[in-house]
């Protein structure tokens, strides 16, 4: 039988067609019976104490069914260190805090109500600059910690810190330093389908959210530990994720709304659903971290990096969320990018009143990365070498442990900068002229899950049906992302059956196994891991229904084919050769022993052979179970040590810019990206992961920027809050994926989810340089930044 | 809150009677700004009236006089060939207003009325010295363009006026245009904007028609750059003394999209640019 | 509440709508046509995109009383009879045009309405086309390759 494989090929995503006719139904389109909407009454305040909240108007307005506010409900505390709440009391914190909220009949009626809501505030001095918020006397944001401990000041008792060699020593034997400071903005995650769920209580007790999220089991947890405060001890949670409208990181907490959702639910004895707006989502939802980062790097005469010191500060607005965990994914390429044998990296995170941070693509990374390879290009500037030469005598090798104790196994960097050095044509245009450049970044990140939290387990059950139909349940989230695709060509592959008997089953804490999330670009990697050994425990099962039951089939076989022309005589085959379970083999859906002779008559359909064992005296039924927890570490963050990952993702990106020094204005007139996937497992989703991404660290790069003023967000729509159209990603763009086959990973994948935005920014500003001279540090990197950036140059020169 | 009656007259006359009954309600036609601001509450109308159904404010007539109706939507301008022969720099505003879908429904009418101190329309019907027909309930009447904004958000109509139609002459037949516009991205506001309509004798240029966007309280003409440039050729010291006036004569304001500054900058790079290429061809 | 008297994807319909529903109120809730997405309620994003008498309009903005008569196509009517992708979706779906897919309903449409006035675009019109309509997961490279795909597979019709 022709061996053909599915994975590496073009599998069109099972999930297409659904997309494509409208047929999806994300969470804007779920409604359950007797469902209610609910809305939320967000403070005005960046820092006030709520002296009252007056909902006398709003609970009198028909139509509405509740109204809870912190007062008349139980508290939920919220976030990982506990210092969030549901509904806020005594005092508001930031421009968003949620103060109360309302269920209706409609949703219009819920906005109404919510306008007939008054709050009285006394205004309280707020802060909004983290290096103000340590300065002695700064207003306190929070008094307490979550466990009533009084807080001295604003700093977050959350270290990230790593020291390796003596970076004194290194400073020493540098001959050439390169320092610098550079920033990063708030971002928002900008999914086209906003935040929302649906909360609705059963008859026993127990509860169901539909919603919006990446962590379904943590999110689980979170519930149920709200569930615990709410006086349902012992009650459930079920999460179901509908389509998603995007993720990016935005669903990897519990949020408010969704609290509150529960808490309406629980009041009026009916579902509720609370949908974001695109306002609410802009300026309601936690985006990306900001930070500003102090780099100095130093390298000896040959060009040898001797030191690396890297000082993060992080505002981390009013409340905590995953910004704050960035620096441990910082810590990645501060520790690992190239080899430096002296390096110091510390981070600090500071309260303020400024809205908090979750997650986005790429988790510190480009943030880190940003301040990183631009620096790189300064110190190859002062050491008066090549900045593609500079990378290449530091670059990392495969099989490395570096200072973190990550274990490098496979590393396809030379490669990848080779890559986008020629596909740029380095070395024709680097410093060619005055008007165009070409800068390159590389990256480094996790490629084989990211162990950040005690466990990185993702499980996965299969069962076949009477069909040969496998059914997968797996615990992560496809967000577009193109996991089931991957997915089901790796159930086809590993398992032997085609790819249209694959059906990943949507996911649901009710019935899939655990998953941490789908987060670190660990889904492929994870679920695919799980997969392979699922399904090798699948055929080894199948094929001990083969051991049984293959020779009687074959001889029903061999009977039809006589009766129906008697004089046409099988070719002979001995059946001792199908009598033990590693005699057989199952492909496109046919069970067969290795050595039959090639003739369908000694081919048994899957299905069949299923129906054989399942409609029979002590029938069974054929179904697998995994659960893949990777060999890795859960990091010390305060010493900054630990293999958080099971292989590790690498790149380099190259661009080519213009500048119009008039208008400041930074055309880009190609892109090139080299990545290290270990493994391509479908060439038209990865090229799609990487296209979105460079869109993305485009739009980081140039022009996107939550735009604050004392804490409240002004610009929260797309009119003023731009991302990238088709018209912005006008040119060329060039992908190459180098796969070194990692052995950790589902066929020598790794993951790639967050990489392509990680180098961007950087290349982008090396190009700007190389064009006309101006080292830009802030993104991002606006027309006027630009110019200024020309004037301070050149005071005077137009 | 967001509820409103839509009424739909079929005739200026109802029009004008529905409006008589309620003087709070709105004109509409694209409505596509009108919608936007009720939904952010800037505005709060109990009643929208649409003059989408009224037929003599549709057609572009192609005379001496151009006359385009008011409910002509920006695609009809962009498709039009002749009109685009005839008055490129207008096609070319029309052409970067907004998304394909804000085009097909947006209409010129709908984009003056509106009286943005961006509207993407208003530089070039400026540049042309276009008037603007004015129809109320006692009669009509004709102005010029550059009379009908009186203030951001601010037209000069009446309450019982609307605007019936745009009259634009025919250019002179050495007239050469040129248009800029720049956002934040393609698909955006104007951050600034500059039309430039210039007719050369030879060496001389005989009219100078500048006019701005987005950086003063509404569109408006340049009128010492263009004196200082009539009767001249352009030579590139004028060119640059120009466009210095023309930098000095807005008055751009700091907000979310760009500084004052970065504005005036554009005006006198753009003001620049146009007569470069104007000089060039 | 008025009746409106207009054509979905091919059908007369009589719906519901109060003055001032939109036109995105009258095809997700009238009539439960949930595959046009809201996903800015201000004509920015594009995903409510459908076609009205030919032109692709953002629904979110277009006023449900203004739709007496018209003839109005969604996602929803792009597929055809016996549940087939037609030629525009399999595209997408092929070159990966669609990741998350919420912007892909308003994304199809503005296709459509695209090819349907030029059945043979070059990328630079495709991408001016599309400008009204956001995605924040593809990077556009593959929706402008699908559209050229289903552009080459309508020509071969």
């Amino acid at each position: 039988m022709p061996e053909k494989p599915h994975v590496g090929m073009p599998l069109p995503r099972p999930d297409g067609p659904d997309k494509a006719t409208g047929r999806a139904a994300y969470i804007h389109d779920l409604a359950r019976p007797g469902m209610l909407y609910g809305k939320i009454k967000f403070s005005d305040q960046a820092h006030a104490r709520i002296k009252r909240i007056d909902t006398s108007r709003a609970e009198r307005l028909p139509g509405v069914m509740a109204v809870i506010t912190a007062y008349n409900t139980p508290e939920i505390r919220i976030g990982f260190i506990r210092d969030n709440f549901a509904l806020k009391k005594d005092k508001v914190r930031q421009h968003r805090d949620e103060i109360a909220a309302v269920a209706a009949v409609d949703a219009r009626t819920a906005a109404e109500a919510i306008e007939l809501i008054s709050v009285e505030y006394e205004p309280l001095e707020a802060v909004f600059d983290p290096v103000q918020a340590l300065a002695e006397g700064a207003p306190l944001i929070h008094e307490h910690d979550a466990r009533g401990k009084p807080l001295p000041d604003n700093r977050l008792r959350l270290g990230f810190h790593h020291e390796s060699g003596d970076v004194s020593a290194g400073r020493r034997a540098a001959r050439h330093v390169a320092e610098g400071e550079f920033s990063t903005p708030l971002v928002q995650q900008s999914c086209m389908g906003t935040a929302g769920c649906i909360a609705e209580f059963d008859g026993t007790g127990n509860l169901t959210m539909w919603t919006k999220t990446q962590i379904p089991f943590l999110a689980q947890r979170d519930f149920n530990q709200a569930l615990s405060a709410m006086g349902l001890r012992g009650k459930n949670t079920r999460v179901i994720v509908p389509a998603l409208g995007g993720g990016f990181g935005s669903g990897l907490d519990t949020h408010a709304y969704e609290y509150i959702a529960i808490l309406l639910a629980r009041r009026t004895g009916r579902p509720v659903k609370i949908v974001y707006t695109r306002d609410e989502e802009f300026a309601r939802l936690s985006p990306r971290q900001s930070t500003r980062t102090r780099i100095s790097q130093g390298c000896d005469a040959e060009g040898r990096l001797t030191f690396r010191h890297i000082e993060v500060l992080q505002d981390n607005g009013a409340y905590t969320s995953w910004g704050a965990t960035y620096p441990s994914v910082m810590m990645l390429p501060a520790t690992s990018l190239y080899r430096v044998p002296n390096i110091y990296f510390d981070a600090r995170l500071v309260y303020t009143n400024n809205t908090y941070c979750q997650a986005m693509r790429g988790y510190g990374n480009p943030e880190l990365n940003w301040a990183l390879e631009s620096n790189m290009d300064e110190l190859a500037e002062a050491a008066g070498m090549d900045a593609l030469e500079l990378r290449k005598l530091n670059c990392n090798q495969p099989e490395e442990t570096t200072p973190m104790g990550l274990k490098v196994t496979t590393c396809g960097l030379s490669e990848c900068l080779e890559s986008v050095s020629e596909k740029l044509a380095w070395g024709e245009k680097r410093g060619s002229s005055k008007k165009r450049g070409v800068g390159m970044a590389a990256l480094f990140h996790v490629g084989g899950g990211g162990r950040i939290y005690r466990s990185d387990g993702s499980g996965l059950f299969l069962k076949l049906d009477d069909f040969a139909n496998v059914n997968v349940y797996y615990g992560g989230v496809e967000m577009g992302q193109g996991l089931h695709a991957v997915l089901c060509q790796m159930v086809a592959e590993s398992l032997g059956v085609r790819p249209d008997q694959v059906f990943v089953n949507p996911t649901d804490t009710g019935t899939c196994p655990w998953d941490v999330g789908t987060h670190a670009s660990r889904g492929a990697f994870m679920a695919g891991n799980a997969a392979v050994a699922a399904c090798l425990q699948m055929r080894d099962k199948i094929f001990e229904l083969a051991r049984e039951l293959y020779t009687s089939e074959v001889q029903k076989n061999i009977r039809r084919a006589r009766k129906k022309d008697p004089g046409d005589e099988p070719p002979a085959f001995n059946f001792d050769l199908a009598a033990k379970r590693g005699d057989f083999d199952l492909r496109d859906g046919m069970v067969f022993p290795s050595n039959a002779p090639p003739d369908e008559i000694f081919a048994i359909d899957l299905g069949r052979l299923l129906r054989a064992a399942h409609f029979r005296q002590e029938g069974q039924m054929l179904a697998a179970e995994v659960f893949y927890d990777p060999p890795t570490e859960l990091p010390d963050w305060e010493k900054g040590f630990g293999n958080m990952s099971a292989s590790y993702a690498w790149g380099a990106q190259g661009a080519e810019v213009e500048v119009d020094t008039d208008t400041g204005e930074v055309k880009i007139l190609r892109l090139v990206a080299a990545h290290d996937v270990g493994k391509v497992l479908n060439p038209v989703t990865i090229r799609g992961q990487i296209y979105g991404a460079l869109a993305q660290g485009v739009g980081y790069a140039l022009y996107e920027e939550i735009k604050c003023d004392e804490g409240r967000i002004l610009n929260p729509n797309f009119r003023d809050y731009k991302i990238p159209t088709a018209a912005e990603m006008d040119f060329d763009i060039d992908l190459q994926f180098i796969e070194t086959n990692d052995q950790a990973g589902p066929f020598g994948a790794k993951g790639v989810g967050e990489s392509g935005m990680v180098p961007t920014a950087p290349a982008i500003a090396n190009a700007i340089y190389d064009a006309i001279g101006v080292r830009l540090r802030d993104l991002p990197m606006t027309p006027e930044r630009v110019l200024a950036a020309l004037r301070k140059r050149s005071p005077g020169v137009e | 809150m967001n509820r409103f009656a839509y009424r739909r007259p079929a005739t200026l006359d109802q029009a004008f009677e529905l409006k008589a009954a309620d003087p709070s309600a709105y004109f509409v036609a694209g409505a596509t700004d009108t919608l936007v601001k009720i939904k952010n509450g800037d505005i709060e109308p109990r009643a929208l009236i649409s003059l989408r159904s009224i037929p003599e404010l549709k057609g572009i007539e192609t005379g001496e006089t151009v006359r385009i109706g008011s409910l002509t939507t920006i695609s009809e301008i962009v498709e039009d060939a002749e009109l685009a022969k005839i008055f490129p720099v207008l096609a070319e505003a029309a052409r970067q207003l907004g998304s394909r879908q804000i085009r097909n429904v947006a209409t010129i009418g709908g984009n003056l009325c509106n009286c943005s101190p961006c509207a993407d329309t208003a530089p070039p019907l400026l540049v042309h010295e276009a008037r603007v027909k004015l129809a109320g309930r006692s009669g009509s009447r004709e102005i010029p363009l550059s009379e009908f904004f009186e203030g951001p958000g601010q037209s000069c109509l009446a309450t019982d006026e609307i605007l019936e139609a745009v009259l634009i002459d025919r250019p002179a037949a050495g007239a050469r245009g040129a248009f800029f516009k720049k956002g934040r991205v393609r698909m955006d506001l104007a951050i600034a904007s500059l039309a430039a309509l210039i007719t050369l004798d030879g060496e001389l240029c005989t009219r100078v028609r500048l006019a701005a966007g987005s950086v003063a309280p509404v569109c408006l003409r340049l009128t010492k750059a263009e004196r200082h440039l009539e009767g001249n050729p352009l030579s590139p010291e004028l060119v640059s003394e120009a466009a210095e006036l023309a930098a000095g004569e807005v008055t751009p304001i700091d907000d979310v999209r760009a500084s004052a500054i970065y504005r005036r900058r554009l005006v006198e790079v753009f003001t620049r640019r146009a007569l470069a290429a104007i000089a060039g061809r | 509440m008025k009746e409106l008297s207009f054509e979905v994807n091919g059908k007369p319909v009589k719906v519901m709508a109060e003055d001032h529903h939109r036109l995105i109120d009258v095809l997700r809730n009238g009539l439960g046509l949930t595959g046009t997405k809201e996903g800015c309620g201000e004509g920015e994003c594009g995903a409510c995109t459908v076609i009205v008498d030919g032109r692709a309009v953002n629904s979110c903005l277009y006023p449900a009383m203004e739709i007496e008569g018209k003839r109005v196509t969604t996602v929803e009517g792009l597929t055809e009879p016996d549940n087939r992708l037609s030629a525009l979706q399999r595209a997408f779906v092929e070159e990966g045009g669609i990741q998350c897919g919420f912007c892909t309903p308003g994304m199809l449409m503005s296709a459509r309405a695209l090819l349907d006035e030029n059945p043979d675009p070059d990328p630079q019109e495709i991408r001016e086309k599309l400008m009204g309509n956001l995605c924040r997961c593809t990077g556009y490279t593959q929706i402008v390759e699908s559209i050229q795909k289903a552009a080459e597979y309508e020509r071969k019709k």
